[in-house]
């Protein structure tokens, strides 16, 4: 089977007012990869996620999903994307019930299908006692556990997925680990953006780093540990970001911490 | 962070603090953080007005309960000289007011849930943190009580002497103790049995029930001076001793006209001693009551679904397509469940409820039943579609706004499905309801020759919401903008409404006058009603080419 291209950024830019939040990026994913999008905060990680999903309007350059130009106004490539937002923004008024049968019914599945899915797949979270309460009674990790099965109802080619891990348990981390890999073996996709190091090296099969707004690095862990001579993922990062000086900052931090007397 | 007159006061009781063991420098930082968070909070008499998010919202809105004192409290004291019956209407009404205010507005106060994760965590008494609470809870209570009673306070020293302001302004102290730890006790209950989630609900509900309180209080202006011409004697029955009110109508009967029978002696010493005792059980819980609290973030062990037959029914028969459907059922959902859209919008149907019936007690009052039941009266149900531009209007807004990121990541063919399932659910939810018991009773009052006509009126209403969306909304997603930035809507659109309804008001007048005219008005107002909703909402676009 020859992996299919699913999805291509050409020289794609982005700017809001005066800041530029990408500076031409070139993208090309295929079938099957788990790619760890990394970068500093700001980089514009979450930026290239939210227009390649028709969130935020008004880049130049082209972009190409399962092999068409998302800028022709056809939303049905939407149909095969899954997306988990960084910020666990739902309608917290509503039961995980209710929301996941709006957004599975979104993406096309019938009102049964959704919610017998959704009781299903909230069972394996052991969450189905919590099926019929209102979301803003739920802890963060519960909330991005729904976030994840609304994502995923929908049986997806393409996963977007926006520091997923966070508010997790270490179990459920491992779970989630393990369903993104058996996902990729089944030829779905999956972009996943995360600041946790040690997760992206261990699951991505691809890492691409984004600095101010432009892919610095591109490859397989060990290619990148190749090119820059460094050990762990965290050291590379520091080295292609340019940082060194964390011992430094972290003695000044200290050292005002115990500065002066608390009163009494 | 600025520095309160309200402080500056305490602080001339910082002795009495110290003598308590209380930390008066951690206390009064802590007052200082409260009022601070305070100031950046709408008050719910407010709701809809445009006030612009600065300054301390709270002791602007203190001149409206100024004015609430001058309307509601003050004619009550030239009742006659049977104090009882006069100060105890009173006191309900104050009771009412200072109750809703106090669950609407300050049930952040008494149910903060942050204290405990950040003030708990610091190094500060228990002691120190209740009395600080409670200081917040009293500044609050001073000054809504004191700006609410002021004017009926000098009035009762020139109507009926000092004696009578002194026992009133004492009273008047307890009745705000009795208050305070009744709404505490409200909620205790509440927690006790219910979720948190429920408690939201409820404290939703009164807020709701202030709102609209406050609106027709301002109908019963009007008629309060009625009231002062009726001669109502005083008669005692048993059952008296159950309301609080009456209690505190007793010392007035003791000491002003020294009556002594039995039972003005106990509800006098039921006045004075129930503030006391529940002020004693309220500390002596005030633990039981912070546990409590910690349920507040949850939701009741609902295992079973709610079952929404009815407007799964509804969305079948209205809309055309699966998409449509599934907006009509979560715009339902949202409507009915998400709290700062039926705060918005039910006193608004509240009113729209109420105004028909104002005007048609005004028209009773001038002629006999038989002549207004004869005559068109009944077009006094349109007053009930004044509403719908507004409500239309607050569509856009709901508190959950952020969750509108799906709207755009999901795959949605046909955009304009999304607001005409709304709007559709909007008529179905919010409109029909009001309208059914309106026409109900109208038709019954009017008997059954003005069905035509009310038919006419269902169509008009459809027409109008509509007519609202394109001019006031035009926008692709509902629920999908914050309320704290509501510029609110320019009082030239609602007049604008009003006049596009007065239009339709007089087709209707015109049209009833000819023989089959109203039909002819129906057919067209059909036919018309469809071809401005494929308009509006067309079947097949395509989302246009971005970029």
């Amino acid at each position: 089977m020859t992996k299919q291209k699913v999805l291509s950024l050409t020289d794609v830019t982005m700017s809001f007012g005066n800041k530029q939040a990408l500076n031409g990026v070139n993208l090309e994913v295929y079938q099957g990869q788990i790619i760890g999008y990394i970068g500093p905060n700001g980089a514009g990680k979450s930026t290239t996620v939210k227009i390649m999903l028709g969130l935020i309007e008004g880049y130049k350059g082209e972009i190409e999903i399962f092999g068409e130009d998302i800028a022709n106004g056809d939303v049905s490539y939407k149909r095969k994307i899954g997306y988990v937002p960084e910020t666990a923004e739902l309608y917290d008024n509503l039961t995980a019930c209710e929301y996941l049968t709006f957004t599975g019914e979104l993406y096309g599945l019938s009102t049964e299908d959704a919610q017998s899915k959704a009781m299903k797949l909230m069972n394996e979270f052991n969450l189905e006692t919590v099926f019929h309460q209102r979301l803003s009674s739920y802890s963060k990790g519960m909330k991005q556990k729904v976030l994840i099965i609304s994502s995923l109802l929908h049986d997806p080619d393409l996963l977007f997925f926006d520091e997923p891990l966070s508010g997790l348990d270490a179990n459920s981390v491992m779970i989630i680990k393990e369903i993104l890999d058996q996902l990729a073996k089944r030829g779905k996709t999956i972009f996943y953006s995360s600041h946790i190091m040690d997760v992206v090296e261990k699951i991505s099969n691809r890492i691409i780093l984004l600095v101010e707004g432009r892919v610095v690095a591109d490859g397989t862990f060990e290619e990148l540990q190749a090119q820059s001579k460094e050990g762990t993922l965290e050291e590379i990062f520091n080295q292609l970001t340019g940082f060194s000086e964390h011992k430094e900052i972290a003695e000044k931090f200290v050292e005002i911490v115990s500065e002066g007397k608390v009163n009494g | 962070m600025g520095d309160y007159t309200s402080l500056k006061v305490l602080d001339r009781f910082k002795w009495l603090f110290q003598k308590l063991h209380i930390d008066y420098e951690v206390m009064r930082k802590i007052l200082q953080l409260k009022l601070t968070m305070d100031a950046r909070r709408m008050p719910t008499v407010f709701n809809g007005s445009k006030v612009k998010k600065e300054g301390n919202q709270f002791v602007k809105s203190l001149w409206l309960y100024v004015l609430y004192g001058l309307i509601l409290l003050t004619p009550f004291l030239f009742l006659g000289d049977q104090f009882i019956f006069s100060v105890s209407i009173m006191f309900s009404v104050l009771m009412f007011i200072l109750m809703t205010s106090m669950v609407s507005d300050y049930s952040a106060v008494l149910l903060d849930i942050r204290d405990k994760n950040i003030l708990h965590t610091k190094p500060i008494s228990t002691r120190t943190l209740n009395a600080a609470k409670i200081a917040h809870i009293l500044i609050y209570m001073f000054l809504l009580t004191g700006s609410f009673v002021i004017i009926p306070l000098v009035v009762s020293i020139i109507r009926h002497g000092i004696t009578f302001a002194l026992i009133f302004a004492i009273e008047i102290i307890l009745i705000s103790c009795l208050v305070v730890v009744l709404t505490a006790f409200v909620y205790l209950f509440i927690l006790r049995f219910f979720s948190g989630e429920k408690l939201k609900d409820i404290i939703n509900y009164v807020q709701i029930i202030l709102s609209i309180a406050v609106m027709i209080g301002y109908q019963l202006v009007i008629r309060s001076f009625d009231i002062i011409n009726l001669d109502i004697t005083y008669t005692y029955a048993w059952w008296h001793l159950l309301l609080p009110p009456i209690w505190f109508g007793a010392p007035f009967e003791l000491f002003l006209n020294n009556n002594l029978s039995p039972h003005i002696i106990i509800m006098t010493i039921f006045a004075l001693l129930a503030p006391i005792l529940s002020i004693v059980i309220y500390i002596c819980l005030m633990s039981a009551f912070e546990r409590n609290l910690a349920k507040l973030a949850s939701d009741s062990n609902r295992k079973k679904m709610k079952s929404r037959k009815l407007a799964k029914f509804w969305s079948n028969v209205l809309c055309r397509t699966k998409e449509e459907r599934t907006f009509y059922m979560f715009s339902s959902l949202m409507m009915t469940q998400e709290r700062d859209v039926k705060l918005k919008i039910y006193p608004q149907i509240g009113m729209a409820f109420i105004i028909p019936f104002i005007f048609l007690f005004n028209e009773l009052r001038d002629r006999p039943l038989e002549e207004v039941a004869a005559g068109n009266t009944y077009m006094i149900i349109y007053f009930s579609l004044i509403m719908i531009p507004t409500v239309i209007h607050m569509l856009k807004f709901s508190g959950t706004y952020k969750g509108q990121w799906i709207f755009r990541a999901a795959p949605i063919h046909n955009e304009s499905s999304i607001y005409s399932g709304t709007l559709k659910a909007c008529i179905i939810n919010y409109f029909i309801p009001v309208f059914l018991v309106l026409s109900v009773l109208f038709g019954w009052l009017f008997s059954i020759r003005i069905l035509p006509d009310l038919f006419v009126v269902l169509l008009v209403a459809i027409a109008i919401t509509l007519v609202s969306y394109i001019i006031l909304n035009g926008e692709v997603y509902p629920f999908s903008n914050s309320h704290e930035h509501t510029r609110d809507i320019s009082s030239l659109k609602v007049f604008g409404g009003m006049l596009v309804i007065g239009l339709f008001v007089i087709v209707h007048l015109i049209l009833s006058k000819i023989p089959f005219g109203l039909y002819v008005y129906m057919l067209l107002l059909i036919i018309g009603i469809l071809i401005g909703w494929k308009k509006t909402f067309p079947r097949n676009i395509k989302k246009e080419a971005i970029r």
